[in-house]
């Protein structure tokens, strides 16, 4: 840890520098043996990485782990990067999709492994935290969807991504996005729709 | 309720879960840094695989733990006899040790008088 600190030290007198590489760039940098390009990635898609595995497993704990293995692969993968063959950003979100269905389907086999964040409105003080109880209710209510609407919506209305980008991570076409997403939100707003005066949507208005 | 509203709601609902997406958790940066430098040092020592790689293709060549098993315990067997040969296996050494020619062609049964003849 001591060389890694040193090393994003004299990385940050040039962090402007750092922060206008691209990916690719960086993960080339690392792989060549630079300890600040992995500082410089991490604090880019490491983000990413978890708010999605966050989305897709609603518990904190399974999403660190996910996040970790996610970019334990890029690090792997590093040395063996052909330039222009994806994004980064894609690659890696489909590398944490599926590490998070691995995962799904790991506590689906062993119920005793990992218990879910409570999610119950019966959670005590965060019960009267208005903010809190809508993005709980969000969460819930994306638990229930398929495992495919789930990830295209999450992609496209969370992360913001764009729905050929979206095509390219879960290997469908733009079409098929377009199609998850729209019967995701019918389904999100038909879970939502009864319970909205105690999201207390029309104070948020 | 109409459509409309339950789409803008929807959208609302997005729009703030996007503002309070989650930071990345401090130790969790550490750990994902701590597997990188160690990805990264692994990477940058091939010193070590190629000592390991000098004596592992020693190793397979001699037919891994089998072979040199078997070369162990036929050297020991040499040893073995060396020290202490059974009766009935003549000794080598003798016939190179302090012996005359004529002993010698005595040896392979032929009379000294063809010794004579020869001279």
């Amino acid at each position: 840890m001591e060389d890694l600190t040193s090393s994003a030290q004299t990385f940050r007198g040039d962090r402007v520098a750092a922060e206008d590489l691209s990916d690719e760039q960086l993960l080339r940098l690392f792989a060549d043996g630079d300890a600040a390009a992995a500082r410089v990635l991490t604090d880019r898609l490491g983000p990413r990485c978890f708010s999605v595995a966050l989305r897709m497993l609603n518990n904190r704990a399974e999403a660190e782990d996910v996040t970790q293995e996610a970019m334990m692969r890029l690090w792997k993968v590093a040395p063996d990067w052909v330039p222009g063959q994806a994004r980064i950003s894609t690659w890696l979100y489909r590398v944490t999709l599926n590490l998070c269905i691995d995962q799904r389907r790991r506590k689906s086999a062993d119920p005793l492994d990992g218990t879910p964040e409570p999610q119950d409105d019966s959670a005590g003080v965060v019960e009267r935290m208005q903010q809190k109880a809508r993005l709980d209710a969000l969460n819930v209510a994306l638990a229930q969807l398929p495992e495919r609407q789930r990830q295209a919506v999450v992609l496209r209305h969370i992360e913001e991504l764009s729905n050929p980008e979206i095509a390219e991570i879960m290997r469908i076409s733009v079409e098929a996005v377009e199609s998850l997403v729209a019967r995701g939100k019918r389904a999100l707003a038909a879970i939502l729709s009864g319970r909205r005066e105690e999201l207390g949507y029309d104070d948020f208005r | 309720m109409t459509i409309s509203d339950d789409a803008r709601d929807l959208d609302l609902l997005f729009a703030e879960a996007r503002r309070s997406s989650p930071e990345l958790p401090d130790d969790l940066a550490v750990r994902i840094l701590t597997d990188a430098e160690a990805v990264r040092l692994e990477r940058a020592r091939p010193a070590v695989p190629a000592n390991r790689g000098l004596f592992h293709g020693l190793y397979g060549a001699l037919g891994g733990w089998q072979g040199l098993g078997g070369l162990v315990a036929a050297s020991v067997a040499g040893v073995w006899v060396g020290f202490s040969a059974p009766s009935f296996l003549p000794d080598p050494a003798s016939y190179f040790v302090s012996q005359d020619a004529s002993y010698m062609v005595a040896d392979l049964g032929l009379e000294p008088t063809f010794l004579e003849e020869l001279e």
